[in-house]
């Protein structure tokens, strides 16, 4: 019991984040580690409890759903109270959380209740015999601090992305679980929520990313970074500033400085010679090709791959090559 | 005293003193304002008011519309002394001139007035002729009161008529003067009344003209308080006033003590600008020759520095009758308030009332507006306010300027790049560091600035490296901060965030001081203008050059080993970087230095240039602000640029240098970008250079 996980699992739109799944798979190896339980606690409106299977298929023993109108959209007053209850008398070692907007806002509040600190933004958090140890890049990914956590209970956000979802099928019981205020009496009332983005796969989110820049020309040429992205399956297209700034793609497109600060595991650069409004948006992707006709472009500096030619023979072999790979499987 | 005599000394007291009552209510709105201290430095603003004012060199800038009206004002300048000599002689009809003056002197003085009221009346015909039949585009826009530059410019030309007409009468009523009065020194009412000796009716028609001059002059004069054209009155004063032609550094924003324990930092409505912002708004006439140079409003923006000016005025004349509860002030907007007494009107501000966020976030503060105002406005002085009020008190600015904010926190950079990496650029150039060498018991003499473009952005880190190779072939003795260069907070400044500038300069000159560095010179104008002009607003002193001034004196000294025989026969423009040009003055240096860098250098001039030059776009903290609206300005400059058939694009600045690469890109043109240090560069004698990069 007192080596028990609780994880705060994050619903939006009645279903749980991809950031939940991945704070459940490291506070399930946690658990192991020390040898407990994980339990994640779900806020949601009506019928929010349909989640538990998707918990329980990556390493939830336990899921308490929170089930009430008021959780429809985030409410801090009321989760804090509630989490914070549950983690008293559940007795807990240790509460994770994901470090999204929501976990930002979410663990210090409860750190302030229960007078613990927070170990903000993670990487990894394992058990080191009766210890938790984390790991939490700082000054810009240079340095990583590992730090022992002595207080109980531990308080962790888990950085998104930094955990890839696991495979580890646990029970998943669903225990019902009344919010410790009611969360329509508190001072904040949620009036309406305004997202960005759209219907297509977010940059932020999209492992593979197809950028377009000046060097395609004019905007219908666009529609070859699009096909490239579509033989991908799991690819966004982003654009420069040169280019939304000119109307060939919209605002909500673009990366760098002035946009989107993305990290994908792949990107892909075309056209793009690498001002530093641009690099400083994509320079921490994992892979970077860069296609260019100019070889001296900046962007090269920064690219794993580099292709010195025309984008307009490049791209299509590109994306002919990515389709017949993908059938092969 | 004849009856006609106490009329008019009737008419006479109560035009003045309703005049004076105007003035007086206007001054007293000044007080809304925030003091200032504006009489420092007497010699020189009375130098800006000889030349500004008086000789209206800035008003010339513009040849056509300059000279009508310079002519205008210098004729109203001489005709006030016969306006005085008409007036005093409406009360007390002995006085006149010719009882005081030597009589050459006096037909002197008959002869001006004559001859003035000419080129007055030429002035303003061309001037009725340019509002009414072909107006240029700067006496467009919604702000302008053009009904009133009308009205008024057909009551001077009355004025001048009256002028000729009360002569003319007087020669033809009265045969008595004649011979003393009339003759080569009054040509045309002489000419005029010798036509008019026998119309009936003449005496009386003598009295109209003379009333009708009289009233003219009066009702022109109470007219000034309630129209644009109070500037006749308050220009002269705001020229003497005024700091933009100095005295003091020019483009320097206004220090800001973030201890005081004030409730308001920058403005958000007049009464936190200062008094003298507000007498920039009794002193706009509405020319729209900022409105026309201003880079943003050029392409499209919905900036228009004359509104910024025009707006604060609209908004002083509504806010200050309400706090002195003048309701009743005849013109007032108070007459013209809802039923609540004006509570509504009071609850306005400048700010969103008048002013919109994306005007204020449309400026480059590149200077073109304060540069092409005749009466000394400074535009940018309010805008930077009202930016101040927006991110400090309000915390309102463009979503995508919050990563230039963290990073500026964060890393010390406007981009998120990590301070290791600083100096990567300067890897095998064997370039000492101040750490290296204090460690070394070493004291540079200057230190290279790099800045965070040339440390981090890989095309103008090639400039870093050719401005490093000439410092090295010129055998300066130099060093970098490297790692421990960061940010002077510029950027967050023009952004109007000065508690992040703050912090960032307070830091760069603790890390300067420890140094102990004396002279910077660097390539980056914004660098160059924030350390050398700035920073001594929080105790940074440095003696800081930009590079191209720093390259012109290193081949004044010929130190730097060029090969000037061989080269390309190239032809070149220059694009003039803001804050170079208009807030130091630097134009010949860069231009200079080319010149003798590559003496088979044809060198093109653009058709905007020096300070009248358009700026690249990306200033006042634009470079991290989308472009959204209108034609893109770095686009408009580039075009321009490319029309002179050159076939490099010279500049001196990081910022100016991504603009124009990314418009010669836009418009698929085979011109290329250089910095003038790589100009430079590139004629390095080989052997010498070859040797000093090896480093040993």
């Amino acid at each position: 019991m007192a080596n028990n996980i609780l994880v705060v699992a994050e619903a939006r739109g009645g279903d749980v984040r991809k950031v939940a799944l991945e704070v459940v798979t490291a506070a399930r190896a946690l658990a192991d580690g020390l040898g407990g339980e994980v339990h994640a606690i779900v806020f949601g409106g009506a019928g929010i409890g349909s989640v538990a299977p998707k918990l329980g298929a990556v390493g939830a023993d336990a899921v308490l759903v929170v089930e009430h109108d008021g959780f429809a959209t985030y409410n801090a007053e009321a989760v804090a109270a509630t989490v914070a209850a549950q983690i008293t008398s559940g007795g807990y070692r240790a509460a994770l959380f994901g470090a999204s907007a929501m976990g930002q806002d979410l663990a210090p509040r409860i750190g302030a209740k229960l007078r613990v600190g927070v170990a903000a933004d993670v990487v990894s958090v394992t058990a080191d015999g009766t210890d938790i140890v984390v790991r939490h890049p700082m000054n810009t990914n240079k340095i990583i601090a590992t730090m022992v956590l002595s207080a109980t209970p531990a308080l962790v956000s888990v950085r998104p992305g930094a955990v890839t979802v696991g495979a580890s099928v646990k029970a998943g019981v669903v225990q019902s679980v009344a919010s410790a205020m009611d969360p329509s009496a508190g001072r904040v009332t949620v009036t309406g929520v305004s997202m960005g983005g759209g219907a297509k796969l977010d940059l932020a989110e999209a492992p593979v990313i197809v950028s377009g820049g000046r060097g395609l020309k004019a905007a219908e040429n666009f529609s070859l970074v699009e096909d490239l992205a579509a033989a991908f399956g799991n690819a966004a297209v982003g654009a420069t500033r040169a280019v939304t700034d000119d109307g060939w793609r919209p605002h909500s497109d673009q990366i760098g400085q002035t946009g989107r600060q993305v990290s994908p595991d792949l990107y892909v650069a075309v056209g793009i010679s690498g001002a530093i409004q641009h690099i400083a948006g994509m320079r921490n992707s994992k892979t970077i090709v860069a296609i260019n006709k100019d070889k001296d472009a900046p962007i090269f500096k920064v690219a794993d791959y580099g292709i010195v030619g025309d984008a307009f023979e490049i791209v299509p072999a590109l994306t002919a090559a990515v389709k017949a790979a993908r059938a092969q499987g | 005293m004849s009856g006609q005599n106490i009329a008019f000394l009737i008419v006479l007291t109560a035009a003045l003193g309703f005049f004076s009552y105007n003035i007086q209510r206007l001054v007293s709105y000044l007080r809304l304002g925030k003091a200032e201290n504006r009489l420092d430095h007497p010699g020189r603003r009375t130098w800006n008011l000889i030349t500004i004012g008086f000789a209206q060199t800035k008003i010339l800038r513009e040849r056509g519309a300059g000279l009508s009206h310079a002519s205008v004002f210098w004729g109203f300048l001489v005709l006030t002394a016969g306006t005085a000599e008409i007036l005093l002689h409406g009360v007390w009809p002995a006085f006149s001139y010719e009882a005081i003056l030597l009589r050459p002197l006096w037909q002197l003085f008959m002869l001006s007035q004559e001859l003035f009221a000419v080129v007055v009346l030429i002035a303003v015909s061309w001037l009725l002729w340019r509002r009414l039949v072909a107006p240029p585009k700067r006496l467009q826009g919604k702000e302008i009161h053009g009904a009133e530059a009308v009205i008024i410019l057909c009551v001077i030309a009355s004025l001048m008529l009256t002028i000729y007409t009360t002569g003319a009468l007087e020669y033809a009523s009265d045969p008595s003067v004649r011979a003393t009065h009339f003759g080569w020194f009054r040509p045309i009412s002489t000419g005029l009344g010798a036509l008019l000796t026998s119309v009936p009716g003449r005496h009386a028609a003598h009295d109209v003209s003379f009333w009708l001059h009289a009233l003219l002059v009066l009702g022109f004069l109470n007219f000034l308080p309630y129209s644009k054209h109070l500037h006749v009155v308050s220009s002269l004063i705001n020229v003497w006033f005024s700091n933009t032609s100095g005295p003091g550094q020019i483009g320097v924003m206004r220090a800001m003590d973030l201890e005081a324990e004030v409730e308001q930092f920058g403005a958000t409505d007049v009464d936190h600008l200062s008094w003298k912002n507000l007498l920039d708004g009794y002193s706009c006439t509405e020319c729209g020759r900022c409105t026309a140079a201003c880079p943003a409003n050029i392409t499209g923006k919905p900036l228009s520095p004359r509104k910024i000016v025009v707006d604060t005025r609209r908004r002083l004349m509504e806010k200050a009758p309400l706090l002195a509860g003048e309701l009743d002030v005849p013109g007032s907007a108070a007459l013209f308030l809802d039923a609540d007494g004006g509570t509504a009107a009071l609850g306005n501000v400048l700010l969103d009332n008048y002013l919109t966020e994306d005007e204020l976030w449309a400026c480059t503060s590149c200077r073109a507006c304060v540069t092409e105002c005749p009466v000394s406005i400074d535009q940018l002085d309010i805008i930077n306010e009202l930016r101040r009020g927006l991110v400090l008190n309000e915390g309102r600015f463009p979503e995508e300027v919050q990563p230039t904010f963290e990073s500026l926190e964060t890393n010390a950079s406007p981009w998120a790049f990590s301070p290791a990496d600083r100096a990567q650029w300067s890897e095998g150039l064997n370039i000492p560091t101040y750490a290296e060498a204090f460690a070394d018991g070493k004291r540079p003499d200057i230190l290279f600035w790099v800045g965070c473009m040339g440390s981090f952005d890989d095309r103008a880190k090639k400039i870093t490296v050719a401005f490093a190779r000439i410092l090295q072939a010129a055998n300066i003795d130099f060093a970098i901060l490297g790692q421990e260069e960061t940010c002077h907070g510029d950027p967050a400044r023009r952004l109007g965030n000065e508690y992040l500038y703050q912090m960032l300069a307070k830091g760069t000159i603790e890390t300067l001081d420890r140094y102990e560095v004396k002279t910077i010179v660097t390539f980056c104008p914004h660098c160059f203008h924030q350390m050398g002009n700035e920073f001594p607003q929080l105790g940074g002193n440095y003696e800081v050059i930009h590079h191209s001034t720093y390259i012109e004196r290193l081949m004044d000294a010929n130190l730097i080993p060029l090969n000037t025989e061989h080269g390309k026969g190239l032809t070149m423009t220059y694009h003039d970087s803001c804050y170079l040009g208009r807030y130091n003055d630097v134009y010949s240096a860069p231009r200079e230095t080319l010149k003798r860098a590559l003496p088979v250098l044809t060198f093109v001039e653009p058709a905007r240039t020096e300070s009248r030059g358009l700026c690249c776009g990306a200033g006042g903290g634009r470079m991290f602000v989308d472009e959204k609206v209108g034609k893109r300005i770095n686009v408009e400059r580039t075009e321009e640029l490319v029309a002179t058939g050159a076939d490099v694009i010279a500049v001196a600045c990081p910022f100016c240098m991504t603009m124009m690469t990314d418009g010669v890109a836009k418009l698929e043109k085979d011109v290329s970008v250089m910095d003038i240090s790589e100009v430079v560069a590139g004629q390095l004698l080989p052997s010498r250079a070859r040797e000093l990069v090896a480093g040993d």
